[in-house]
Formats: C-alpha cells, structure tokens, sequence
C-alpha cells in the first residue's frame, strides 16, 4: 500500500509562485481566479489553506493577474473586487489574447464580467464581480485585500469550513445537492441540521437557552451579533463588558456594546460555549435582506463548529474537533 | 495486535498560553500587562503639564485608536491622589500590532507624554500629518525572555536604535526594540509556528539579517529575511508491544518507509520530529502493514483516495 499526497507547502510556495501550474494538467487554460494554497483532492474537489487574520477567513487568490487576499464571506452575495487593487480604467485585452479568451470586461466599468472561474479543475461560467472600495478594511487590518469571495461563488459547492486544519473544502454537487465524489470527507459527520436561506442568507432556528430565535450565519462577520430589542429574557443572556466601535463592509463606523452571548445551541446535541458577541440593531440589515433575524453568527460559530454548508440541500453538517492530549 | 492507546503529543502549545501572559517590558509606560488583563495607569507625576497647570483633577479616561479616540468613554478608577487606573481585558485586543493611546484629565486636557517615555511616538492626525506631540503606544504582542526565537544581529554596535520588524506584528515600526549585547543586539519572541518576513531598522535603515541566507523578495525590490518557526512534535502508538518494527511514514518524509524507525521506550513507539506550520499527512507501518493512527480522528483523502492521518501544526 504505498501512499501520495501533493501538498503544497508554504514554504515552497514563497519561492515559486507559479507552482500551481505544475501541479496539474488539467488546465485547458489559465483561468482568471486560481486559488494558490489549493491542493487537489479529485475532480470535484478542492482544498485551500485559508489564514485567519483577526477573524477574518482569508485565501490566497490569483485573480486578472494579480495575487492577493480574499475574505471568504458567506455574508456577501457577489464576488467583490477592491477598487484599490482593480482600477476600472484597467485594461486586460493584452492578457485575454494569450489567454484565448477566458475573461473580459464589460462596458460598464464599475463592474467587471469573468466569463470563466477556475478552480483547479473545478470551473464557474459567467460570473459578475463587484467592484467597491475596501480600504477601509485593508486600513483597520493593515493587509492587502484584493476582495471578497461570496455566495455567488460559493453556492454550487459543499463548503467545508474547518477550523482544525484552517482549510475550506469546495467539493462539486449535482442540482439535488449531492457530492460529485463519494471520497470527500475521511472523518465521520457527526450531526446535521437543516437552515433556509433567504436571498443569500443561511437563516438557522436556534435557542438560547429554551428561547427560540433566527440566527443569520456568516463566515465575515468577526463579531457574533446580537439584535438589542429583543425581549430581556433572551437578553438576559448576554452579559456586557466593552463598548466597542466597529466598521462594516460599507466603511460605516458604528458604536456597539460587545460581551459574551452563554447558551446558545441548535439541537440538543450542537451547543456552544460563550461567544464574543456585540448588541446591535439589525432592523436595516432585516429591512433590506426581508429577514427576521434576531441575530448573526460568524467567526465564533465556526471556531467551536467544524461546518460543511450545501446551500442546495438547505442543510448544515458537524464534523468533530480532534481531543488534543496535553 | 492490540490497539489501545496513542497519542500525538503537542508540545508547547502550553508554553505558548504560559509565556505570553508574563514578561512585560518595565519600561514601558501608562500600561502594565498582568495575566489576561491589561492595566492603563495614569501617574500625574510623569505629566508635567497637567501636574503643573492648577487644576484639580476630576475624572480621568483612557482614548485611543481602541475606542476611536473618544474623550470621556473609558473613565479610570481613582487608586490616589496620583495614580488613576483601568482594567481591560487582553482579548478585547485581538490585534497583533500596537494601539497608540493618550489619557486625558477632566475630558479635556491631554496628558502630554514625552520624548524619554519608552513607548511613545510620533503622534500624527487623521490624514497621516504629524501633530508635533507624541502618543504613548500599547503592545498587545511583546517581547519575552522565554520565547521560542531569538532574533540577533551581529555588530552594529555604535546604532542607536535597533527595531525589530516583520509580518508577526504587521510591519510595526516601533513595537520590538532590540537590546544591546556585548557583539550587537538581540530580541527574543515567542512566535507560533508560521512562516515570517522580517526586517531590522538599524537608525531608520531597514536591512535584512545578514546571518540569515533564507529571503524573499518584496514589494520595494528588495528583500525581507525569512524565517520558518517549527515545533517539535512528539509521534506516539502505544500498545503495539508485539510488532518488531514500526516506521513513521508522511508527506513530511515523502512518505518514506525506512528514514523514521519509531522507538520503543515502556509500552509505546515514538518518534520525535520538528515539523513546519501546517497540515501534515502520515501513517504507521506495523511490521509492514500501513495503519493509520487509530486515536487520531483526522483524516483525510489524498489525490488518490487513499486515507491518511492528519497531523495539524499551528
């Protein structure tokens, strides 16, 4: 029994950027998105070593021929582009020749049209991106950040979301949901649960204690938020410490009351420790997404929770953290 | 065969939690770093423009970059006449870089500190002009006597000022100074295991370390020192008392099935090898037979869908 694995390593990675090409043949051509950090497992499926900066999801992305940070964010419907990095002026025609093709750009300059993603041997058609400043985020976290990797992307995947390994796993579904490949997950999926999702939106039934409430999840936020005109009973379980001043996607600087939010679990067998969590209102956010959120859950969910997310099937599955001896 | 018992042993994952709580710079002023907390302190005695200008003094706030500068958010605790503090928790500064602060007495008069405080600079507005006035910065990543690298720069002995910079704190350009030794300067960190650029500014001159060969290039052109922080991980089956030989096999020694002969010490087999961050796929091979770590739960597939253990390094 003799065993492989193609790992790329960091290391390596530093010195030979173009390395990905060598690691498959599959290639017809260069696509326009190549994750950097991915690492084949089989043709539908893909491992990307993500980092996490504060506590933010971030990939390695090589996009119209530059090579930066992405935010994985389920909390964003489209591909976003940083106008920082992606001046509309830009023109590509250079590259799309040699390259036969694969990506162009529309006449209208605020958005740009990838005719092709590629993921490894993975690939999307016709996808829009977003072009919106981000420096405000590159400012606060002091990274470069080319974009953000939304829902518009990741819908036609099973998302893997491991915090153990600090990787995703994108592995192809047909249109009922079901994984391309059976050899996907080694490890034992310990438990599910079903969500609906509005618009973009992953919406979970959830409790805090025995109260029930709407939770959105969402792999940006940093934050655990908590909607602050809800009843006092669920409030009850929220205990203040800070005041804290945050700013969202739009750039907008807020003031919010952070504390632990105790309690909260799904079913009776996914519950979660104490989780940093701000209080603030989501009556906008409710307003225009047409939700009844009472709450999102981010960063924290995931650090207690190792997630696969299948947005056809509607359904959430639990793999278990390893117990580390000391 | 009898499988009952095994373990991968993480060493230093407690060292990290232990070290990091103690070992703050003395000098550093208006913060003390105590266990998960962290101590803002006000002395009147180290502002003379406020402990010369008459007034009493009512309430004093903690601002900073933290809390947006906000004048009267962040109310200290009076200890004495002359001592102000206020507790905060450390995670709430989650960030590996360093805040910049001031205190500010009666919600209006600021604290000037001055050029001699250790941890002051170069106070600058909104759009980055200076303001020809000096913050005092807060570190929520420092330096340690007992951590895990030890960066050192040979000569340079007539330098000023030798400040250590790199990815670990975002390229901060003020956070880790170096301390002169006999033969040049030396700052000791403790660092999780990753892969880091680095550079030292030597009087306002950032040169890479000429001890090091391993660099990358950057941005401006020129090169950052690399350095890659490994841990030492203990690989262990236990209970395997029959088997007559069992070998470590992964992608760490291209799944050789020689190199890493396991020893027997009481009743398990271990290995010991320091291993880079990262992922890290590998088996046991019992006498011949290919296992996989039966206490391991990680696993995972291969390009070839075979199933291998998984060891994370992080």
């Amino acid at each position: 029994m003799h065993q492989s694995i193609k790992i790329f390593t960091i290391f390596l990675y530093l010195f030979s950027i173009q390395l990905f090409a060598t690691e498959t043949e599959l290639f017809e051509a260069k696509p326009p998105i190549v994750f950097t950090k991915a690492e084949f497992v089989n043709n539908s499926t893909t491992r990307i070593q993500f980092k996490i900066v504060d506590q933010l999801i971030i990939v390695d992305v090589e996009i119209l021929d530059k090579e930066g940070n992405f935010i994985i964010d389920t909390g964003s419907e489209t591909l976003i582009l940083n106008s920082v990095h992606f001046k509309p002026t830009r023109t590509y025609r250079q590259k799309r020749k040699q390259s036969s093709g694969v990506h162009n750009d529309i006449e209208d300059v605020r958005e740009k049209y990838l005719k092709k993603l590629s993921i490894e041997s993975l690939s999307l058609e016709k996808l829009n991106a977003d072009v919106i400043d981000l420096s405000h985020i590159e400012k606060i976290k002091k990274i470069e950040v080319l974009g953000i990797i939304g829902y518009s992307i990741l819908k036609d995947f099973e998302v893997f979301i491991d915090m153990h390994l600090n990787q995703i796993t994108l592995s192809k579904i047909d249109k009922n949901g079901e994984l391309l490949s059976k050899k996907v997950y080694a490890e034992t999926i310990h438990d599910s649960i079903d969500f609906k999702l509005k618009k973009h939106t992953i919406v979970l039934d959830a409790l805090i204690e025995n109260h029930k409430v709407k939770f959105g999840l969402d792999t940006g936020a940093e934050y655990n938020q908590l909607n602050k005109n809800l009843d006092s009973e669920i409030l009850d379980y929220f205990y203040p410490s800070e005041e804290l001043k945050l700013t969202g996607a739009s750039g907008k600087k807020m003031k919010v009351m952070a504390g632990k939010l105790y309690r909260v679990k799904l079913n009776d067998s996914i519950y979660f420790g104490p989780m940093k969590t701000v209080l603030t209102n989501l009556r906008k956010m409710n307003s225009a997404f047409r939700t009844n959120l009472d709450g999102i859950l981010g960063f924290e969910f995931f650090a207690q929770q190792r997630t696969i997310i299948n947005y056809k099937k509607q359904k959430l599955y639990f793999i278990k953290f390893p117990i580390l001896k000391p | 065969m009898n499988i009952k018992q095994h373990h991968i042993f993480l060493f230093f994952l407690s060292l990290f939690f232990t070290s990091f709580i103690y070992a703050q710079s003395k000098t550093n002023k208006g913060y003390d770093i105590k266990g998960q907390d962290v101590f803002f302190i006000f002395n009147i005695n180290d502002y003379p423009n406020i402990k010369n200008n008459g007034e009493t003094i009512d309430k004093v706030y903690v601002s900073g970059e933290f809390n947006n500068w906000a004048l009267d958010q962040w109310p200290m605790t009076k200890v004495n006449d002359s001592i102000y503090q206020l507790k905060k928790d450390l995670s709430l500064f989650t960030s590996d870089f360093g805040w910049e602060f001031k205190f500010i007495v009666n919600g209006e008069h600021w604290a000037e500190p001055t050029r001699e405080f250790e941890n002051s600079v170069d106070a600058k507005d909104y759009n980055g002009f200076p303001l020809m006035t000096y913050n005092l910065k807060f570190y929520s990543a420092f330096a340690t006597e007992y951590g895990n690298v030890s960066f050192k720069l040979k000569g340079y002995t007539n330098a000023k000022k030798v400040i250590l910079s790199g990815t670990f704190n975002r390229w901060d350009e003020t956070g880790f100074k170096m301390k002169p030794t006999e033969n040049g300067w030396r700052i000791t960190l403790q660092l999780k295991p990753d892969i880091y650029e680095y550079k030292f500014i030597v009087d306002g001159e950032w040169i890479e370390d000429p001890q090091n060969p391993s660099k990358v290039e950057n941005e401006f052109s020129g090169y950052n020192s690399v350095i890659d922080v490994q841990k030492n991980i203990t690989f262990s089956l236990c209970d395997f008392e029959d088997a007559k030989t069992v070998i470590l096999s992964g992608s760490f020694n291209n799944w050789s099935e020689e190199d890493y002969k396991m020893t027997k010490t009481d009743n398990c087999w271990t290995y010991n090898k320091r291993l880079p961050a990262g992922k890290h796929h590998y088996k046991y091979i019992v006498d011949g037979l290919w296992i996989t770590d039966p206490y391991n739960s990680v696993k995972e597939y291969d390009g070839e869908g075979n199933i291998n253990s998984v060891c994370m390094v992080k």
